[in-house]
């Protein structure tokens, strides 16, 4: 029993093609982590290290405000919004957060609930007040919420210039610590970013 | 120089002799001679006892709350008269309407009696009724109305006359409420006074403002030995209803609120002098979320007794800035009075003040 040397051509290049099908459905995507700190530079948008270097740098010049270093107690802040003037979605509220974790870590600051947050606090008041379940002694009252002293306010901007290999992306962050009581702007600070993408 | 040092030997020993001399000499006590027996004269300093500090303890009286209502009566009659001649004589009938609307004074002087929205209701502007003028017969009197409402069957006639009379009776009310001030007397008693019962005032039936006449009520003995009477009159007393949305919910706020103004005077019952004179105020607070949805009715009681602990904080904050605790304390802190002492005794002690 002899093969053609035609025949024998076919079945090698039918064996081949699934060899190479069986290795293709093997492989998948690769799964792996990597270092969160690590700089980003997969394109010139918005991105998480922009989003790490605009909190710290606002953290630490928040912590050396005379607003803050000079209080005798820890005051009282909340946070209000950051407006996105870029014509990227950002959602500023992750900087915000990240500003106010690293804040409260610090124990320098004592942060009230914002507005993001008073749907549920004011349901849990209603729960413990007016649903009639709880022990009077254990109730937290309605009336008791502390007012904050300051609120944080700021806003986040951009300039984007293209030409055909090159794209020059400017962002611009400022955040303000207002005193509720006077309305006086207690502290104020910008952190500015450039990045440049070429083809 | 021998006789150098033998002079300036024997000065300087008289001059040690004298010295000791002076200090130690013992003088005549005039007392102890007189009276062998005296017990010393007492330190200028005394010492500051517990039975002294009770003794010292001033007293206060506090009245109850008074208050003046001010009303007015808006009465609006008709009468209809309707004389009729029978055989026996002429008989009168009269049928009166009386219509009486009582108003707050300031809505009636504003709105009736100047003519305005009340006035739609009664034609006729409002005459004070306690005025003897305005109630006076007419000196010419409107003639009586012929009628032909009688069956015409009979002979007899009949004569309508219809008068109509409006105007105010003011009416004043005066009072004390009783629940505001029990927690001004406890505030009182924490602080260490000895709160003495005050007599309660009824009004007399036409009483006017020698109500407030405390020195009266003083020198009637109301107020038993106190030394000092701690009296108040209401002001106003309000109870408002509002619904206030919550920024970034979708929930509102109804919150009840009692606010009492009160009038409060300190006398001394000795020498009539003010003490103290200031307005306390209080406020009842009941805050419901999304009250308006399930139609939440307020506690009256709760509210009043918010109120007046809140009335009584704010009257021992005014007595404390008005250095009337402090100057007539009670029994309480021993400290501060027996600092107070020390400040008051006699000039020739030493005293030395820091900051």
């Amino acid at each position: 029993m002899t093969m053609k040397p035609n025949q024998l051509n076919k079945n090698s290049l039918s064996i081949l093609i699934a060899a190479l099908m069986l290795v293709a459905c093997s492989s998948g995507p690769q799964v792996r982590y990597g270092d969160s700190k690590a700089v980003e530079t997969v394109n010139a948008d918005y991105g998480s290290t922009d989003l790490q270097l605009i909190a710290e740098a606002m953290t630490r010049s928040l912590l050396q405000s005379k607003a803050i270093s000079a209080s005798k107690d820890a005051p009282i802040v909340t946070l209000a919004e950051v407006k996105n003037k870029t014509a990227e979605y950002i959602d500023t509220r992750v900087i915000t957060d990240k500003i106010r974790t690293q804040l409260v870590k610090s124990g320098q600051v004592r942060f009230a609930v914002s507005v993001t947050e008073m749907p549920n606090q004011v349901e849990e008041l209603k729960r413990q007040n007016q649903s009639g379940l709880y022990k009077n002694s254990t109730i937290n009252k309605i009336g008791n919420m502390q007012g904050a002293q300051y609120r944080i306010e700021g806003s986040i901007a951009s300039i984007v210039k293209n030409t055909k290999d090159v794209k020059d992306v400017f962002y611009v962050f400022n955040l303000n610590l207002i005193n509720n009581g006077s309305g006086l702007i207690e502290w104020a600070d910008e952190k500015e970013i450039r990045k440049t993408a070429t083809r | 120089m021998r006789f150098n040092q033998t002079s300036f030997i024997i000065s300087v020993s008289a001059a040690v002799l004298l010295m000791v001399g002076c200090s130690s000499t013992p003088k005549p006590n005039p007392l102890a001679l007189q009276n062998p027996q005296a017990e010393p004269a007492p330190p200028q300093n005394l010492a500051i006892t517990a039975k002294l500090l009770n003794e010292e303890s001033k007293s206060i009286a506090v009245t109850d709350i008074y208050f003046k209502k001010e009303g007015k009566n808006l009465s609006y009659i008709e009468e209809t008269r309707r004389q009729s001649q029978s055989s026996s004589g002429p008989i009168i009938n009269s049928v009166i309407t009386p219509k009486i609307i009582e108003v707050d004074a300031d809505k009636a002087d504003a709105s009736a009696l100047t003519g305005g929205p009340n006035s739609s209701a009664f034609p006729v502007k409002f005459t004070n009724l306690a005025d003897p003028k305005s109630t006076e017969s007419p000196a010419n009197p409107a003639p009586l109305v012929a009628s032909n409402e009688m069956p015409q069957t009979t002979s007899s006639t009949s004569n309508i006359q219809t008068l109509k009379k409006s105007g105010y009776e003011a009416n004043q009310e005066y009072g004390e409420l009783r629940y505001l001030a029990n927690p001004i007397r406890g505030l009182l008693i924490k602080s260490g006074y000895k709160v003495v019962h005050a007599k309660s005032s009824p009004a007399a039936p036409a009483q006017g403002d020698e109500y407030f006449d405390i020195v009266r009520r003083i020198k009637a003995g109301d107020f038993g030995d106190a030394d000092f009477v701690l009296y108040g009159v209401l002001s106003e007393l309000s109870l408002t209803d509002n619904i206030f949305d919550i920024p970034g919910t979708l929930s509102s706020s109804q919150q009840v609120a009692l606010d009492v103004v009160v009038d409060f005077n300190v006398i001394d019952t000795r020498t009539n002098q003010i003490m103290a004179s200031f307005i306390g105020t209080g406020t009842g607070n009941e805050v419901k979320i999304d009250g308006k949805d399930n139609s939440f009715k307020h506690s009256m009681a709760k509210l009043m007794k918010l109120a007046s602990i809140s009335l009584a904080e704010d009257v021992q904050k005014q007595l404390t800035a008005q250095n009337f605790i402090t100057a007539h304390p009670g029994n309480g802190p021993v400290e501060g009075r027996n600092f107070k002492r020390r400040l008051e005794d006699d000039e020739s002690t030493l005293k030395i003040y820091g900051k």
